[in-house]
């Protein structure tokens, strides 16, 4: 799990194991019998244990803060004091609790109860001294290994989906006691599916297109369809990875030559759907063209070691590609994982001009770097090539096939974007224990199978039964070890936001910073003001607010909780305000509606569902009959702050 | 009135998403148990930094050296300070000519002359003020909190309705702007710790305002429509969540301050005239009105810029006496007024001023005179014309900090100046780390608090190695 989460939830369990301490040692006498004969730790507790306990408490997990994945841990108790005493199962709160003694707690909370015979082992046990032995079906510390696995798919169910990321989770679903929901409404899925592939809201005649389709392959389509939009597809993911690529039009450096753009290479590699080995590659060995994300930020005056280009080329490499984070490691050996300082010079040491001196918290060692890649199993790079040579050297390596975290790491981080939450967390820490580890390395492997097209894992995941699960909404402090039900709920990005709310008024960005192919006309079409998209305009107050990054550091997730800063630009900023008129303008231009009709299509364009008639009574008063432009600015507003709109359900 | 007992539980209780938000997997958490920040007694609830973006020459300024007149065929390396030096009501504090009304009132603060810029192996004022503001210097691999930020984080607004970080003064569309906005961010506290922009104090009262052209009653009414269109939205059936909830706290906060009595201190119509006119010097004396509006209604951390713009304002790399005389005349009434009207209010104990820059000037060195950097303005040796005249190079071995109130002692020098070239520390050097550690001390906050994101500790300090500067405390 991931560490580093305070205790606002571990109070909450606190407080659930403080009710049960009063209880315990005062009822012992209705407790069952201890039996009465020698126990077995290894035939009769620890299966016991394994099958009950550990799931929340084993494993490293510590609900309540009890651990029981030794004698000591066990002995250590829980957040609120010991809950087993040598010798005197009586005054052992685990057995009043397993015992059942307090009808609001009983542990463990799922499943049937202890009977009294296993109650009576468990007594034994304790009474017995606490005999345990090591034993082999521990959970093992989990160590993620470079060497790719290919998991065996499982069989699909009978009747159930034969995609294979549901096979994969029916198992699980089993394992973790989890009866999946039925699936939400087909309208939900496009507006989920067409946000998370293209950042818009569906056009409402390909959602109605959508609902009449009786197909059932309907789904398949939808994703070919909206996969197939190189253009939306392309212009949506270059949020993404102009956030992970640091890379924008302004920005610290770009003033004297310190940065250069890769705008024009990344949005040809996201139009044209270049495979992702082939990305990679062309960004780590890179053209005129792809140079500026290896070149790194480069401030005149004097740079401290563990931020020198070459540097920042090891660590943004590295987190991007791969998932690891060498920025400890870059100043000293890191604290919190295994990295070195020579692992993170051996990556520096492939974009250096010449030889490197080993830096420790700003000491010069005295020492040469050893070139190396972070995982010298999968292979070398010769030191005695030129900067190019070894470049390329090391996108070889880093691409391999035998490299496991490349793939792991992309299916990963796709994972993360539709379902909000990654098989393994932090998407930068591979290396930590996914929620599904078969999973994840399955669709590694079937990435790689499949010629590293991005496209294909998404279309999977959209595809799949789990994609079309209502949505869950898990609080970022949630203790409890997380058990995958379905998409996270999301939020839009500043840029989906905008481009929505222009997609439904017509009345798009102005000043662009890049030119865009422009769809072909068709015949007789009446002449339309250019999509200009968010994120081909600079950044302004408002999708800073809206949490647009500044793209000095590399940002592989955006913080999606609000703040009352982006809430005063929201309600009170020019920026907003500016683009309502212009949507006004341009929406009351077309010929008149009615108010409630005006209402009406805009509720179901930007929400896919019917406005109810209350709510098109209040809209229709804002808007004013005849519309009035302010009507209609406001009501737009005013729909647009609805977390029903803003949020992906 | 000052609602001083609002603390940092109510904040988080009432317009707090990012209570939340800094929970989050990913997100910064405290670094660990803050003993020192705990047994830490604040001499401040609220700073105020302003900021002398460009480099204000502490010879010409707090720092007088020997004078020489200006006339054709002076030699550069003859001259330390282009102006008379002037007394103040202290008796071993002297200043330059043209800052009579600050001299009035240095017996409520402390000045320290030996502060020390960092070596950055080449001088870049967005650099050294990214420096000065986060303590850090870029490119970083985390994005680094502004001095702003970290109190904001750390201690939350005084007043729930009042952001906790105000910036005044600083646009940001001319050379270096991007070097600029890099720095005037929370970094990685997030956003709801970042600086709430008034670029024109002037127009600041439309930052608490609808948008331009709204009435009153259209934008009541829009809100009306929010709110019952989020009544009737059938989004409540998929349950309590805490993305909802974030939005709608926000939103809630965000209106809560724009109809906030508090939002009156942004309204600087409402100061009587003849302290308005005081205070008018321009953008910086009126944006040290609008501080001192904030301050009473519970702002936490201001800070005012007399706004960086290469070669404007203290950036003077020619005619720099002609140009100091000016940017003289811009501070002192409003500065020392500022000073006054917080004593008078009773505030100023509880204050603490601070004008500082990123570094100083000298007609000659560039840098350190040991450590001396690529000279970048072209200095003629003898003087021909009265645009030669003035501190035109950067320096970056002594330079002048002014503190008032929030705990300083009053009247107090500390730190002195060598008389001849270069004018560098001679005692008690100051440098921008040990100046925070004093900064956050009167705060209440320790020099190692910090952060932990991406699971390492980021402190306030550089490595949380500041140490405070004892001897400025009263």
């Amino acid at each position: 799990m991931l560490s580093g989460i305070p205790c606002l939830s571990r109070l909450l369990c606190l407080a659930a194991f403080g009710v049960i301490v009063s209880c315990g040692a005062a009822l012992a006498q209705e407790l069952p019998p201890a039996a009465n004969r020698p126990v077995d730790f290894d035939t009769e507790i620890h299966p016991l244990l394994a099958e009950r306990c550990f799931q929340c408490h084993g494993g490293g997990q510590s609900r309540g803060g009890l651990q029981m994945d030794s004698r000591e841990l066990l002995l250590n108790g829980g957040d609120s004091g010991p809950v087993v005493v040598e010798g005197k199962s009586g005054e052992s709160r685990l057995i009043s609790l397993v015992a059942g003694l307090d009808p609001e707690l009983i542990m463990p909370p799922k499943g049937p109860q202890l009977t009294p015979e296993e109650v009576g082992i468990l007594r034994a046990w304790i009474d017995q001294g606490l005999v345990w032995h090591e034993t082999k079906t521990e959970a093992a510390a989990y160590v993620a290994s470079v060497t790719p696995r290919r998991p065996e798919l499982p069989a699909a169910k009978e009747g159930a989906s034969a995609n294979p990321i549901d096979r994969f989770l029916d198992a699980y679903y089993a394992l973790h006691s989890v009866t999946p929901s039925a699936s939400v409404s087909d309208a939900v899925f496009l507006r989920r599916a067409s946000l998370d592939v293209t950042g818009l809201v569906p056009q409402p005649a390909d959602l109605d297109a959508f609902l009449a389709d009786t197909d059932p392959e309907k789904y398949a389509k939808a994703a070919d369809r909206l996969l197939g939009d190189r253009l939306a597809y392309a212009e949506h993911w270059m949020t993404f990875w102009n956030d992970a690529l640091r890379n924008d039009f302004q920005g610290t450096g770009y003033i004297d030559g310190g940065r250069k753009q890769i705008t024009q290479w990344l949005f040809d590699a996201l139009y044209n759907n270049l495979p992702y080995d082939q990305f990679a590659s062309q960004l780590i060995n890179p053209s005129a063209e792809s140079e500026g994300f290896v070149n790194g930020i480069i401030w005149r005056g004097v740079t401290a070691a563990a931020m020198v280009p070459p540097m920042q080329a090891a660590q943004s490499v590295s987190q991007v590609f791969l998932g690891v984070n060498l920025k400890c490691a870059s100043c000293h050996d890191s604290f919190v994982d295994h990295w070195k300082l020579a692992d993170s010079y051996g990556m520096a040491s492939v974009f250096s001009d010449g030889a490197m001196e080993l830096v420790r918290c700003d000491v010069p060692q005295g020492e040469t770097a050893q070139i190396k890649f972070l995982w010298p199993e999968v292979g070398r790079v010769d030191p005695k090539r030129s900067l190019a040579g070894r470049r390329a050297q090391l996108a070889r390596l880093l691409t391999s096939e035998e490299n496991g975290f490349f793939a792991r790491a992309i299916v990963n981080r796709i994972w993360a974007k539709f379902m909000g939450r990654g098989l393994v967390e932090p998407l930068d820490v591979i290396e930590n224990e996914p929620w599904n580890a078969d999973l994840l390395d399955w669709l590694a492997s079937d990435l790689v199978d499949h010629g590293y097209d991005l496209k294909h894992t998404m279309k999977l995941i959209l595809t799949s039964q789990a994609y079309r699960l209502p949505s869950v909404d898990t609080p970022p402090d949630s203790q409890n070890a997380y058990v995958f039900r379905g998409p996270e709920v999301k939020r839009m990005t500043a840029e989906m936001f905008l481009d929505t709310l222009s997609s439904l008024t017509g009345a798009w960005q102005e000043n662009p910073q890049f030119a865009v192919p422009e769809p072909p006309k068709k015949k007789d079409e009446q002449p339309k003001p250019p999509v200009i998209r968010a994120w081909r305009v600079n950044s302004d107050p408002l999708t800073r607010a809206m949490g647009r990054p500044n793209r000095e550091q590399v940002v592989t997730r955006r913080q999606s909780l609000a703040t009352a800063l982006e809430a005063v630009e929201l309600t009170n900023g020019q920026t907003l305000s500016s683009h309502l008129q212009r949507g006004a303008e341009s929406l009351l231009a077309a010929p008149p509606a009615s108010p409630e009709d005006l209402v009406s299509s805009i509720y179901r364009h930007a929400l896919q569902r019917d406005v109810t008639e209350s709510e098109k009574a209040a809209a229709a008063q804002m808007v004013g009959s005849p519309v009035t432009k302010e009507g209609f600015e406001d009501f737009l507003w005013a729909l647009a702050m609805q977390p029903e709109f803003q949020l992906i359900y | 009135m000052r609602p001083s007992t609002w603390n940092r539980r109510d904040f988080l209780k009432t317009a707090g998403a990012a209570a939340l938000s800094t929970l989050a997997a990913g997100y910064p958490r405290e670094a660990r148990a803050e003993e020192d920040t705990e047994r830490i007694i604040p001499t401040a609830d609220t700073m105020i930094v302003l900021w002398m973006g460009g480099g204000m020459a502490s010879t010409e300024t707090f720092d007088p050296k020997r004078y020489t007149a200006y006339e054709p065929g002076l030699a550069a390396d003859a001259v330390l300070s282009t102006f008379p030096s002037i007394d103040t009501v202290v008796d071993n504090i002297k200043f330059s000519e043209g800052l009579s009304k600050i001299g009035q009132v240095m017996d409520r603060g402390t000045l320290i002359r030996t502060y020390q810029a960092a070596d950055l192996g080449f001088i870049l004022h967005s650099r050294h003020q990214y420096h000065w503001h986060t303590g850090y210097e870029p490119p970083l691999s985390v994005a680094a909190p502004h001095l702003g930020a970290w109190i904001a984080k750390t201690l939350g607004p005084n007043n729930p309705d009042v952001p906790a970080f105000i910036d005044i003064g600083q646009r940001f569309d001319q050379g270096e702007a991007e070097e600029l906005k890099a720095f005037h961010t929370a970094g990685f506290l997030g956003n709801e710790f970042g600086p709430f922009f008034v670029p024109n104090p002037e127009e600041a009262q439309a930052s608490v305002q609808p948008p331009a052209g709204m009435t009153e009653s259209r934008f009541v009414n829009r809100n009306q429509l929010y709110k019952s269109l989020l009544a009737q939205s059938p989004t409540g059936e998929f349950g309590s969540e805490y993305q909802k909830e974030s939005m709608l706290r926000s939103m809630d906060s965000a209106h809560r301050l724009l109809t906030s009595p508090a939002a009156k201190a942004f309204d600087l119509s409402l100061e009587p005239k003849e302290i308005y006119d005081i205070y008018n010097t321009g953008r910086f004396g009126l944006g040290c009105l609008l501080a001192r509006r904030l301050c009473e209604v519970g702002a936490r951390f201001i800070e005012v810029t007399s706004e960086y713009i290469p070669f404007k304002y203290w950036d003077t790399h020619e005619d720099g006496h002609t140009r100091t005389a000016d940017l003289k005349t811009m501070i002192d009434a409003p500065v020392a007024q500022l000073v006054l009207d917080l004593e008078e209010r009773g505030l100023l104990d509880r204050t603490l001023i601070v004008l500082a820059s990123e570094f100083s000037r000298d007609m000659l060195t560039e840098g350190k005179p040991e450590n001396t950097v690529k000279n970048q303005v072209e200095v003629p040796a003898v003087m021909t014309e009265l645009k030669h005249y003035g501190m035109h190079r950067h320096f970056t071995a002594a330079g002048s900090v002014l503190l008032f109130g929030g705990g300083m002692k009053r009247g107090y020098l500390h730190g002195l100046t060598a008389d001849e070239r270069p004018c560098k520390a001679i005692s008690n050097p100051v440098n921008t780390t040990d100046l925070h550690a004093t900064l956050f001390r009167a705060m209440g906050i320790a020099p190692n608090h910090g952060y932990e994101i991406e699971r390492r500790p980021f402190y306030v300090t550089k490595d949380g190695l500041g140490k405070p500067v004892m001897d400025l405390f009263a």
